[in-house]
């Protein structure tokens, strides 16, 4: 396959010869707004800007019309994120109304664990599919009462790779990293990285006994994407996440209310 | 591995575009990726070609082209962002050279069918031919 198209993918050959063939051609180019200062209008042509346009409307169900405070988290299978949303439920408000949305490839496991702290949950299996997209996202909310909720915790697919691709339309976006993943995992991953609205490295405690400087693994994410708050955790003994927490609180506070464009 | 539902899109929009010109038979398209995606091209020309068989690109000839990115900042500065250099390949350095301030990344996201090619209408049934630069893809 590979043989059959040169450096910019295109086959070699064939369109000499078709010319010759058939004719002339016609060529129809498709308009260039300027990327997503035009409303979204290059969503016909621009399949990830359609995506994006998407999750804009699932932003606007949910924190718009119904101000359910939605966050997603995202990282690897493993890093701890349906640890550390359990750790959110035990330090959530008696009175603040709480739903989840777990995506998975197969398997309940993450939404049985949430469901133990007797909040809604809904699962999605993605089957072959490495993410949540928006559409899975807006068609699991039918499963909640939006007005009803408060809170909106997203748990994403465990994957660093493609949900950079995929915004879900939350209020806030948090990506979990654990040391076990090596210090290099912020580089590795670093368009995941600049698709978040805030860091959270994980299992600390575990740092030193895998080698991992937490130094340049901070420092790495104020490269990649300069200006989010980065916070380090042990999900597991509940050490750093109150301030995730009182991070959260405040950005729902700021949300209420809040306009774009 | 979303290439498909990708493919899927870019195909869909290239049999919509090439009905509204009343061609039967898509001979070339062309798709602009951006480089801060993790969209493949090798992977979305394959899937493309998986899928078009029986559709009016089943013989197209599919082009890609990597789009750099292109960086606007608040305090006025515009231009094209430096390469990180990291272990995961590229990611555009998307701090203002001029203020150090988070600049927004307005090029380089983009998955878009950017052109397609269809034979040129016979003079009998087809309207005045229109010239390419005349039929947008967008609506506005
Ligand atoms: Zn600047």
């Amino acid at each position: 396959m590979a043989g059959l198209h040169d450096d910019h993918g295109a086959r070699v050959g064939l369109p000499d010869l078709r010319e010759r063939l058939l004719g002339p051609l016609r060529a129809h180019r498709f308009g260039h707004g300027e990327f997503e200062a035009t409303g979204g209008s290059d969503a016909e042509a621009d399949v990830l800007a359609a995506i994006r346009e998407r999750a804009g409307e699932v932003h606007e169900r949910l924190v718009h019309e119904n101000e359910v405070f939605a966050v997603e988290f995202v990282g690897s299978t493993g890093g701890g994120k349906t640890k550390l949303i359990e750790e959110l439920l035990e330090r959530a408000p008696a009175d603040e109304r709480v739903g989840a949305v777990v995506g998975d490839v197969a398997g309940e496991d993450d939404a049985t664990r949430l469901r133990e702290y007797g909040i809604p949950v809904e699962n999605i299996n993605t089957g072959k599919e490495c993410h949540l997209d928006p559409d899975g996202v807006d068609s699991a909310l039918s499963a909640f009462d939006l007005e009803a909720l408060d809170t909106l915790y997203v748990e994403n697919v465990g994957n660093m790779v493609c949900p950079a691709d995929f915004p879900l339309g939350t209020s806030l976006r948090v990506l979990v990293v654990s040391t076990t993943e090596g210090g290099d995992v912020v580089g590795k991953h670093p368009l995941l990285v600049q698709a978040a609205d805030a860091a959270v490295v994980n299992k600390i405690d575990l740092a030193e006994a895998v080698g991992t400087d937490l130094d340049r693994v901070r420092g790495d994410i104020h490269e990649v994407a300069p200006e989010i708050p980065v916070f380090e955790t042990n999900a597991k003994a509940g050490t750093g996440v109150d301030d995730l927490a009182a991070f959260l609180m405040a950005r729902r506070e700021n949300y209420t209310g809040h306009t774009h464009q | 591995m979303h290439e498909i539902s990708i493919a899927n899109g870019i195909l869909s929009r290239a049999v919509d575009a090439a009905n509204e010109h009343g061609a039967d038979r898509i001979d070339a398209l062309t798709i602009e990726i951006g480089r801060a995606t993790h969209v493949n091209p090798e992977q979305v020309v394959f899937c493309l070609e998986a899928i078009a068989d029986s559709t009016p690109a089943a013989e197209a000839t599919i082009r890609t082209e990597t789009i750099q990115p292109r960086a606007e900042c608040d305090c006025g500065w515009e231009g094209t962002p430096e390469s990180l250099d990291l272990p995961g390949g590229f990611a555009p350095n998307i701090r203002c050279p001029d203020c150090g301030q988070r600049a927004d990344l307005v090029r380089g996201r983009e998955c878009r069918l950017a052109s397609i090619e269809v034979p040129d209408a016979s003079p009998e049934d087809k309207p005045p031919a229109r010239r390419a630069d005349e039929v947008r893809g967008s609506p506005s």
